[in-house]
């Protein structure tokens, strides 16, 4: 018994040692990273990136962790939460599948964010095996992730494309800065919920392969090589660049995700677990929505 | 090493470097390193180009302002006082990102964890070990010998048989490239 979990712990480990050997890139094709050099121009995106890594990334991260939630608390303070009575009718709004594809995303989220976070500000925490560990957690995470991503996106994109809505959303700013209860202009994801879907599904899915091409590092490129133009270093230090920019609308947006739906409206967190959301909650929040659920004579 | 007027330095001479590989198999030799990690390379430009054509060793160069320190999320890099750019494996959480700042592919990734992940860094030391005991075993295992501390130069540096690749403080090496050029018309 203990050698067999033996064998199964040290498996991933021989995998890995066999297919470092037996794989051409790893071995002999190993990147040559001074791809242009010499030549003109052949420090390609290094300096840009230095500049932007030495002195904008961090205090951009800074900045989103420290303000996004310091101006919801403002709101919380100043405006308070939406609170409506749990108790009345339902409607149910979330299939089973929905909510689980929704689940496997929102558990590696938890763990990518804290995670990435970590890395950004490695040396207030001193690097070494924490640091190391949340790296490894970072990139284990984002296969779950990978696996639901593309059903997220299809079961989901047909209520998030833009309307006439969203702009009249974005006009009262979701009406979040009245306590007042009166029907707000949104289908069944308002103007914020669609900014967040499409950067959560297309935005996630280019800090997926920016992440895996750093992670790899010196995998076969030569396909985008080719497409881009690009050497592969030079392929490397853009991945480096676009993960940490979408990486901020990824943050800010996902802050904003988690505040409202447990703090801003009270309870509305409910309706992705047991898939039922409260009809005055939809008349409300989702007018447009609960107009076409009461033409289709569904309520 | 107090003196902070010192800047150690490799430089090659392209006019003498007959591409024989003898200091990237040294450096390799020396430090025990695994297949895979080059800390040295000879590199050939303008390959095939009639009178053009050139062969260079390069490795860490060892830079004032070293990119690889500036961008580090871990401050895991330092610099010596004599201007030798070292790492902390020990605190290297191998992101890589010293590699997409280094102009010269210095930094190098060996391939340690589980699923094949990156180990930390490992690039060249100028064979002047790290932040270990200096002379330690610790340091031996981690960072390879450290020469400099046994008063003799960097291996690859010995072992150039046409003596293309030069190291030491600037003042010394440009003094060497300047009678050269002046005594042989620089050939």
């Amino acid at each position: 018994m203990k050698n067999s979990l033996r064998t199964l712990l040290l498996l991933p480990l021989m995998v890995s040692a066999v297919f470092a050997a037996e794989n051409p890139i790893w071995g002999e094709g190993r990147i040559t990273n001074i791809f242009g050099y010499g030549k003109e121009g052949s420090t390609g995106l290094g300096p840009l990136f230095t500049l932007l890594q030495n002195q904008y990334f961090v205090p951009i991260f800074l900045a989103i962790i420290v303000g996004v939630p310091a101006v919801f608390l403002l709101h919380y303070l100043v405006i308070g939460p939406k609170v409506f009575p749990h108790g009345g009718k339902k409607i149910k709004v979330f299939s089973l599948f929905n909510r689980v594809i929704h689940q496997i995303a929102a558990i590696s989220f938890i763990v990518i964010i804290p995670t990435g976070i970590v890395m950004v500000f490695g040396s207030f925490f001193g690097g070494g095996w924490f640091v190391t560990l949340c790296k490894d957690l970072h990139g284990l995470f984002t296969i779950p992730f990978a696996l639901v991503v593309i059903p997220m996106f299809f079961m989901w994109v047909k209520e998030a494309i833009p309307n006439t809505d969203d702009i009249k959303w974005m006009m009262i700013l979701g009406g979040y800065l009245s306590k007042e209860k009166k029907p707000i202009p949104a289908g069944k994801f308002n103007a914020g919920q669609k900014m967040w879907f499409w950067i959560a599904t297309l935005g996630s899915l280019v800090m997926v392969i920016t992440g895996v091409m750093m992670y790899l590092l010196d995998f076969d490129m030569s396909m985008l090589v080719s497409l881009t133009g690009l050497s592969q270093i030079d392929l490397l230090r853009l991945a480096a660049i676009l993960h940490n920019v979408v990486g901020f609308a990824v943050l800010a947006l996902f802050i904003t995700h988690v505040y409202m739906s447990m703090f801003a409206i009270k309870g509305a967190v409910h309706s992705i677990i047991d898939g039922h959301m409260e009809e005055e909650e939809v008349r409300i929040l989702h007018s447009s929505y609960y107009k076409k659920l009461q033409k289709e004579g569904k309520i | 090493m107090s003196t902070t007027n010192v800047k150690m330095e490799f430089y090659c001479d392209e006019n003498r470097c007959i591409e024989c590989h003898g200091c990237d198999v040294a450096c390799k030799q020396a430090h025990h390193l695994p297949v895979g990690v080059n800390r040295r390379r000879v590199i050939t430009l303008d390959e095939g180009i009639i009178g053009k054509e050139r062969t260079l060793s390069i490795a860490c160069q060892h830079c004032t302002d070293a990119p690889c320190e500036q961008v580090c999320p871990v401050d895991c890099f330092y610099i010596r006082a004599d201007g030798i750019v070292l790492h902390d494996k020990e605190t290297c959480i191998g992101c890589g990102y010293c590699l997409y700042a280094c102009p010269f592919g210095a930094p190098q990734f060996p391939r340690s964890g589980v699923f094949g992940t990156k180990g930390s860094m490992d690039k060249c030391t100028f064979c002047a070990g790290g932040p270990e005991e200096t002379l330690s075993d610790a340091e031996y295992k981690l960072y390879g010998q450290n020469r400099l501390a046994e008063g003799k130069l960097p291996v690859c540096v010995s072992m150039c048989s046409t003596k293309a690749l030069l190291a030491g403080d600037s003042a010394s090496v440009s003094d060497v490239i300047t009678k050269r050029v002046l005594r042989r018309g620089n050939r």
